[in-house]
């Protein structure tokens, strides 16, 4: 569990040192990319806690989530749609809840707090 | 017999309890194989997440201080609020036009109209070049040792400063009037019937910064005469310049219609 904080935070300080700045027309997408990318990482969590992890398919589900959620924000700005994003924004929050609602109660229990 | 089957399942024992514990040893191994990946692949995920999470914090972050980037709603609204405040102002400049009128009107008597007059009549006769002129204005020193500007080039080096308000115009200290004319060939330039020396002087009187601009506009007059061979142009700002007054008009053809 600490390696997965501290590759949180590494991530968090290569990106202040690369000083990178997302292009204001590519910020919906990516913010929609970056819930995504944060509920599959909740869910291998989860996965990890009850022995059920599997490489590849938190891999698969990493990129075709994030790539799912930017495309969705995509076509929703190509037909009009604009709020479409909000459709992946709800169930992407949704999710991310649930899964750290389910992590929570699997950290209790093994460290025997119930 | 019983001595010799003990012993051997004894070793059967042993053999069996060897081959379990290879088994889970190597189970064992494998999850522990299993953790690795795992720990390795959610970390690279996590990883990544931060990583995107500060782009798009910056991101954001400049989003909302540049107005260029304004959603629709605020930047219609900014609109609109200019616009209130631009006719406002329009009206303001209005009324006040108006009570400047008024108070003109007012002020206005006999002796101001004179005065009026004769000024006016003084900037006439400036402007006609009857009249000597004195003030700010540019210097203009080309030259051209290869002698290849021709009439053309003062015409309309003249009309670009006319343009770009030039109220007293003298080339090489003749004054250049309504009715002066530019002429010459193989490289002379004439003058109202005078040929200019080879290093011309060109006097401007008007705004100086106003009249620098007019030639010295990209792709402007100052630019293409430049690139004539051999042509140098320098143009400085300067006060007290004085402007000779022209010949006199001698019309002899043509005289004022009295209505």
């Amino acid at each position: 569990m600490l390696v997965l904080l501290l590759a949180l935070a590494l991530g968090v300080t290569l990106g202040l040192l690369t000083n990178i700045s997302v292009p204001a027309d590519m910020l919906t997408y990516l913010g929609v990319s970056v819930l995504a990318a944060i509920d599959a990482c909740l869910g291998g969590v989860k996965a990890s806690l009850e022995h059920t992890f599997d490489d590849k398919v938190f891999v698969s589900g990493f990129l075709t989530n994030t790539l799912m959620a930017a495309f969705i924000v995509f076509v929703g700005d190509r037909i009009g749609v604009r709020e479409l994003y909000l459709a992946a924004v709800v169930a992407f929050g949704l999710r991310v809840f649930d899964n750290l609602g389910t992590v929570r109660q699997l950290l209790f229990a093994r460290w025997g707090w119930e | 017999m019983m001595g010799q089957l003990k012993p051997h399942r004894t070793l059967i024992q042993l053999r069996d309890e060897s081959w379990k514990r290879l088994v889970e040893s190597e189970k064992a191994m494998e999850r522990s194989f299993q953790e690795g990946r795992l720990l390795v692949t959610l970390a690279a995920g996590l990883l990544l997440v931060g990583f995107l999470l500060v782009a798009q914090w910056r991101g954001n972050a400049s989003l909302s201080t540049d107005v260029a980037r304004q959603s629709d709603q605020s930047l219609g609204m900014i609109i609109q609020q200019l616009t209130a405040e631009n006719a406002g102002l329009r009206s303001e400049v209005l009324r006040l036009q108006t009570r400047i009128l008024d108070a003109e009107r007012e002020g206005i008597d006999r002796s101001e109209v004179l005065n009026e007059a004769a000024k006016e009549l003084n900037s006439l006769r400036i402007m006609a070049g009857l009249e000597s002129g004195m003030g700010t204005g540019i210097t203009i020193v080309i030259d051209d040792p290869e002698r290849v500007l021709l009439p053309q080039d003062f015409v309309a080096l003249v009309h670009e400063l006319r343009a770009g308000g030039a109220e007293a115009i003298a080339v090489n200290g003749r004054r250049v009037s309504a009715t002066s004319g530019f002429s010459g060939s193989d490289g002379r330039v004439v003058l109202d019937g005078a040929e200019l020396s080879r290093s011309y002087k060109v006097v401007a009187l008007g705004d100086p910064h106003g009249l620098e601009q007019s030639l010295t506009l990209p792709g402007g007059l100052v630019s293409t005469l430049s690139t004539f061979p051999g042509v140098g142009i320098e143009i400085q700002q300067g006060e007290g310049l004085r402007v000779a007054e022209a010949q006199t008009p001698v019309f002899n053809h043509g005289q004022p219609v009295e209505e």
